[in-house]
């Protein structure tokens, strides 16, 4: 059966400039520019925005689940922690 | 309520603001019936997205009409009877396919773009107003539909088919956006909007170069960059002549006011 179904797109959501973009979700859509379009109605309508991202979901180089020796951390490796003071909880701005 | 300036003929542009009201109410209606209904789920919330900002730019003319009569939003688009409305008709017939939607809704927006820009040298301050509110979700309905028509255009034998079909069909319906209003003379006179003619001069500007670079042809014969038409307007709905369709439309629309005509949520 033929796949009638768009390519999705994977969308990031700014609500202030210079705020980290935010994933929010997927969508459908014919190309970039539709994805932009679709994201706005979507994803912005309520929230305050001022930038949106969408990215072709296979454009996204991504880890296996089954592999998860990638993730592995067999010795301890608490002395890394930051735990002997408060860690900054803002995150870093970037615009 | 508040007075007009001085020299502004009255009832003339009350007429007017109840035309513009009208067009947007039933468009937004029938853009309305797609809402769980729409090719693409994507697109449904878009369309129904489109359709609610066309309820809402009629309730600001109605509340502009509102202040100059007492009348209320709700007794104009509830408890008025379908030959008493003014829409043009094009914005009455039923929303056939998906691409009959979608060249409808495109030839509407650019004649709303054309006609909200113009406001913005009216001599009456409230539609300076009005049209710098509306103009900026105007603009971004322009940039969804003018992405689908030219995508949809030439897509695939199937979609430039149905496109070129629905714009047979709504081409000759969309002129009558621009059917002369009664009373429209002194309105020009007055500053208020430069006309009917004018505009639809303006939106064939506009339309024929988009309609072209998505491969369709709209009956309008163009020699040396001048474009003229080339078929008969559908108008009456600017008099009230209505088919049977907005009967059919404002039996939906009413129909839960009516059961409780007053009634307050």
């Amino acid at each position: 059966m033929t796949d009638t179904q768009w390519e999705t797109y994977e969308v990031f959501h700014q609500s202030k400039k210079g705020d980290p973009h935010m994933y929010v979700g997927s969508l459908h859509a014919p190309d970039p520019e539709m994805a932009l379009q679709m994201a706005r109605d979507q994803f912005a309508r309520r929230l305050k925005c001022v930038s949106l991202w969408v990215v072709r979901t296979k454009d996204i180089t991504a880890t296996d689940y089954q592999n998860d020796d990638f993730f592995a951390q067999t010795t301890d490796k608490s002395y890394r922690d930051p735990k002997a003071f408060d860690a900054p909880t803002k995150e870093l701005s970037h615009e | 309520m508040s007075d007009l300036p001085a020299g502004l003929p009255r009832e003339q542009l009350l007429r007017y603001i109840l035309a513009l009201a009208d067009d947007e109410l039933m468009l937004g209606h029938r853009n309305s019936e797609w809402t769980g209904h729409s090719p693409i789920l994507e697109e449904d919330i878009a369309f129904s997205n489109i359709a609610q900002d066309e309820l809402g730019h009629s309730l600001v003319w109605y509340t502009l009409y509102e202040q100059l009569t007492g009348k209320s939003p709700d007794s104009m688009a509830f408890e008025r009877g379908w030959q008493d409305f003014s829409c043009c008709r094009f914005v009455t017939y039923p929303r056939g396919d998906f691409a009959y939607t979608v060249v409808r809704q495109y030839l509407f927006d650019e004649a709303e773009y054309v006609r909200l820009s113009s406001f913005g040298r009216s001599s009456f301050p409230a539609f300076k107003d009005i049209a710098g509110k509306l103009l900026r979700e105007e603009a971004y309905h322009l940039m969804h539909l003018k992405g689908l028509v030219t995508r949809l255009g030439d897509a695939t034998d199937e979609s430039h088919r149905r496109m070129q079909a629905a714009l047979d069909a709504a081409f000759p319906q969309s002129l009558g956006i621009f059917e002369k209003l009664e009373g429209e003379d002194a309105l020009m006179a007055a500053g208020v909007f430069p006309g009917n003619e004018v505009s639809q001069r303006e939106w064939l500007q506009r339309v024929v170069p988009v309609l072209a670079s998505a491969s369709l042809k709209p009956p309008v014969n163009t020699q040396n960059g001048t474009s003229s038409i080339n078929c008969t307007p559908d108008l009456g709905g600017r008099q009230g002549k209505h088919t049977e369709h907005l009967n059919h439309l404002v039996d939906d629309l009413q129909l839960v006011y009516r059961i409780a005509p007053g009634a307050k949520w």
